[in-house]
């Protein structure tokens, strides 16, 4: 198999591709891959890595032009077109690029954020936007001596986004975001939605008002690529259909 | 304070692509009051601390804190909250889970250290829970708990099996919430000794491939553990134990460093965490056989028995030939059903999926032991104070000694909040009181950081730098891993002398400063070469079996000789062990029975 690799860096006046073949073995991963890259052929590459175990959310990169996680990616499935992942048109995934995916693996940058070197992106956006919707629990009553009690059937719904992992797909993802880079995309609103529906929080509707604005809950025409592509399946989509629901109805109560 | 600095420039040559020089210039010095090395949560909650204490402070993590290796942990986070009755209706209680750490630690925790944690692990929960952790819930409302193993009660809270992102997510947004400073994606280079007192370090901004240097009255190191320096690990792949490695080079000792958990159960291939949560909701193990062997080992706890007897139990099956081809067993939860495997082990169901093929539903799932834990680190005392004035230690890179020769599931998320608080308070003790640092040694540090690279880049190519990182990592988990024995260690340490000693020719072949990724790697790997070497002149030295260090050659527990803290440092070019008294409290020391 082949790997065929985005190559950039600020001296260059363009991109480029670099292509490495090395010996499929099952369980090679695409993040393996990179590493293989970096130890036998260019240790100049640069890309993301933590966990390797798709939990810490560094890695999200545009695998065969689908935003993913490298280290969760097996190669061995992508080449036997197992991973197929229909997506909403956008540019960033344009087939603009020669390549085989019967035997070569394509692997590019994260779309929608600026490239600082080959698979390396500057996620400042992202999390300026993140920190934006103000991620910071705040609770309706003072301090209690134990616990705060929970009803176990709240959980289900706020794990849904509790176990986003800041990887940025979905922003990758997200053809709105491409669009209008002011638009906060899927997981920061994701993220807000879980504060509001956490029932130890008591600011109800105030605080989905953050993101009550045009490059918020409401510039998102409901493309969908952002729950097809998220490793932790949280759905933005539902986030932000229920959000705008709640804003349109107080809206009319007024 | 914010100096400029010296223009010390740095002039490399480009060997790739095209021949362009690249000058570096230093960026700039830094001051803070406090400097702390490391974004998991031990760093974290220091963070949170030193920001509410009004003092000037500022984190420093070669990764972004959420990527950091807490960000993995599964299973949950032990405090006798009581929540969940135990057998006889018996209710928990904190000298309970003290005397299940002392016993699960071979007797070799501090057992001060010990009593403090689990005094304060009750209010470190609810203070998680305060700050908006979803912590899963039983019926009443109140934080579940789940059985873990040498647990005499069920204490460990946690958020299904994402214990660690829920904790790291929820602290990070604490801080992010502060504005406090966070400097991420800097590599720190060395720490700064000067006056006999620690005053600050020098990084690698990695992106830009800047030296930067800070200045501060304390460093905290909460830089994690050296799990990657064995070759079957459950440790994210950025576990070099690099703060283990700036200690030893001011002058700190390390102790106990012998002692490296093995975790019965890991993913057959890529070794990813199955937690110990799985056999906390009833998953068992199984030989090639069909045997539910542990009932052979640990008639009384069987699968649930502490980690390090667990993980000797599996090896002795495989070696013994009732493992499966390759070399694993099978840990099944098939009979735990759909419902309570997707509601209490989601995350253990996807990585079992994502990377072994396998619906643990549907099939029993593949494992052998891996190194899991770090349980030696930074000697520092119970204030988490260090040999050096001013530098401080918590988390896993740190031997408060609170798990002494085996840690117990579950206590190690605890000891990262509960001592990164506890810590950060002596940090801010200590500040109020010590007089300003002085720049000159913190620009030599950055003098020397920079002829160090040089000097490094300069040389010639003669073999490739992860060849050898292979090499140690091999010969760590063959020679001193579950078992070992005095022979065989002394040929692995020989092996690790030769390796050193070849990697101090070696070089790489980026030259370029801006996102090298493979220099940082080229210091790690240097790092850990000399923690493989720490590691293996510790185990060699001690003659005993305790805990998680098991001797073929010498099976028994021998307290007379062995019952203390090995610590170990660099002098000049020289590893010096010495050793020092372990402290006992409530709980003589007996035999370990489960
Ligand atoms: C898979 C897995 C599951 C686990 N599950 C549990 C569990 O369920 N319960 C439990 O109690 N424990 C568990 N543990 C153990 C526990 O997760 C760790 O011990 C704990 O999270 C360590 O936290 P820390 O803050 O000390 O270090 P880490 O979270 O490892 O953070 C270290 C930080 O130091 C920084 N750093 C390191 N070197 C440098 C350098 N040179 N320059 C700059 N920054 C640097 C890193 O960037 C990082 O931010 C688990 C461990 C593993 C491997
Ligand atoms: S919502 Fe999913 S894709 Fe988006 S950042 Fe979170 S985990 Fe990643
Ligand atoms: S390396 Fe952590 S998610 Fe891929």
């Amino acid at each position: 198999m082949k790997l065929k690799v985005y190559r950039y860096h600020k001296n260059m006046e363009n991109p480029r591709y670099d292509t490495f073949e090395l010996e499929l073995k099952p369980g090679l991963t695409v993040l393996g891959a990179l590493f293989q890259f970096q130890q036998n052929f260019d240790d100049s590459i640069a890309f993301h890595y933590s966990c390797r175990g798709a939990v810490c959310g560094t890695c999200a990169m545009l695998i065969n032009k689908v935003p993913r996680l490298a280290c969760r990616t097996q190669v061995e499935s992508l080449l036997n077109g197992d991973l197929k992942i229909p997506l909403s048109f956008y540019p960033a995934i344009e087939e603009n690029v020669d390549w085989n995916p019967k035997e070569e693996v394509l692997v590019e940058p994260l779309p929608h954020l600026p490239v600082i070197k080959d698979l390396i992106v500057d996620m400042d956006k992202f999390f300026d936007y993140y920190k934006e919707i103000e991620p910071v629990f705040k609770p309706a009553d003072s301090t209690p001596k134990k616990e705060r009690l929970m009803d176990p059937e709240s959980i289900p719904e706020l794990e849904l986004y509790t176990n986003c992992i800041l990887c940025a797909a979905c922003f990758g993802s997200c053809p709105v975001d491409g669009n209008d880079p002011e638009y906060l995309g899927p997981a920061a609103l994701a993220k807000l939605y879980r504060f509001y529906i956490d029932p130890r929080e008591a600011n109800g509707i105030e605080r989905i008002k953050t993101a009550d604005m045009p490059r918020g809950w409401w510039d998102c025409k409901f493309h969908g690529n952002c729950r097809r592509v998220c490793p932790k399946d949280v759905p933005p989509l539902i986030a932000i259909a229920k959000a705008r629901e709640q804003l349109e109805k107080e809206g009319e109560e007024r | 304070m914010e100096s400029g600095g010296d223009n010390v420039t740095i002039l490399k040559t480009l060997k790739h692509n095209e021949e362009i020089s690249v000058a570096s210039t230093v960026e700039s010095i830094h001051y803070h009051d406090v400097l702390i090395i490391g974004g998991g949560l031990t760093g974290l909650r220091a963070a949170f601390q030193v920001s509410n204490s009004g003092l000037s402070g500022a984190l420093i993590s070669k990764v972004h804190p959420l990527r950091s290796h807490s960000v993995a942990a599964q299973g949950g986070m032990n405090a006798s909250l009581g929540n969940v009755p135990g057998d006889d209706d018996a209710s928990d209680d904190w000298k309970m889970h003290a005397y299940d750490t002392v016993k699960g630690s071979d007797y070799l925790a501090d057992q001060d250290a010990v009593e403090k944690m689990c005094l304060e692990a009750i209010a470190t929960v609810y203070e998680l829970e305060h700050m908006g952790t979803v912590w899963s819930r039983l019926e009443n409302g109140k934080i579940a708990q789940r059985p873990f193993g040498g647990a005499g009660f069920p204490r460990t809270c946690y958020a299904a099996d994402r214990t660690g992102h829920n904790a790291l997510h929820t602290l990070y947004e604490q801080v992010l919430n502060k504005n406090f400073p966070i400097y991420e994606e800097f590599f720190v280079t060395s720490l700064v000794k000067d006056k006999g007192r620690c005053i600050g370090c020098t990084a690698i901004e990695i992106m830009t491939g800047k030296i930067h240097g800070f200045i501060s009255k304390a460093v905290l190191m909460a830089t994690g553990g050296f799990g990657r320096v064995f070759n079957r690990s459950t440790n994210a792949l950025i576990n070099t134990g690099d703060g283990l490695t700036l200690a030893l080079n001011v002058g700190v000792p390390l102790k106990d460093m012998e002692f490296v958990q093995f975790h019965p159960t890991t993913l057959y291939g890529t070794n990813i965490l199955m937690s110990e949560g799985a056999r906390g909701e009833g998953g068992i193990l199984i030989n090639s056989q069909g045997e539910r062997f542990m009932e052979k080992y640990a008639p009384n706890s069987v699968d649930l028995a502490p980690r390090d007897v667990v993980a000797r139990s599996i090896e002795q099956e495989i070696r013994e030939g009732r493992g499966f081809d390759g070399g694993y067993v099978h840990l099944d939860l098939t009979h735990l059903g759909s419902d309570r495997i997707m509601e209490r082990l989601p995350g253990i169901r996807q990585i079992a999926m994502d990377f072994a093929g396998v619906d643990p539903i549907e099939e029993p799932i593949p494992i052998q032991p891996g190194q899991h834990y770090s349980m030696g680190g930074i000697d520092a005392d119970i204030n988490g104070a260090t040999m050096l004035p001013g530098l401080y230690a918590a988390g896993e890179c740190a031997c408060i000694s609170v798990h002494g020769a085996n840690r117990l599931g579950g206590n190690s998320l605890l000891e990262t909040l509960v001592f990164g608080r506890l810590v950060a308070d002596k940090i801010i003790d200590y500040i109020n009181q010590t007089p300003e640092p002085d720049i000159q040694a913190v620009q030599l540090a950055i003098n020397d950081i920079e002829s160090k690279i040089k000097e490094v880049m300069g040389r010639k190519k003669s073999a490739n730098i992860f060849s050898v990182k292979d090499e140690m990592t091999e010969t760590m988990f063959q020679k001193f891993g579950i078992f070992r024995d005095g022979q065989t260690m002394e040929k692995g340490l020989k092996e690790i002398l030769n390796m050193e000693n070849k990697f101090s020719h070696l070089t790489i072949d980026n030259k370029n400063l801006a996102v090298n990724q493979t220099l940082v790697q080229f210091l790690e790997i240097e790092g850990m070469l000399k923690i493989a070497e720490v590691v293996a002149r510790c185990a060699i030295k001690r003659e005993e079996s305790r805990g998680s260090h098991t001797r073929t050659d010498h099976p028994d527990r021998d307290d007379e000789n062995y019952l203390k803290h090995t610590l170990i440092e660099l002098d000049d070019k020289n590893l010096n062990i010495s050793y020092k008294p372990v402290t006992i409290g409530m709980f003589e020391p007996k035999e370990r029975v489960y």
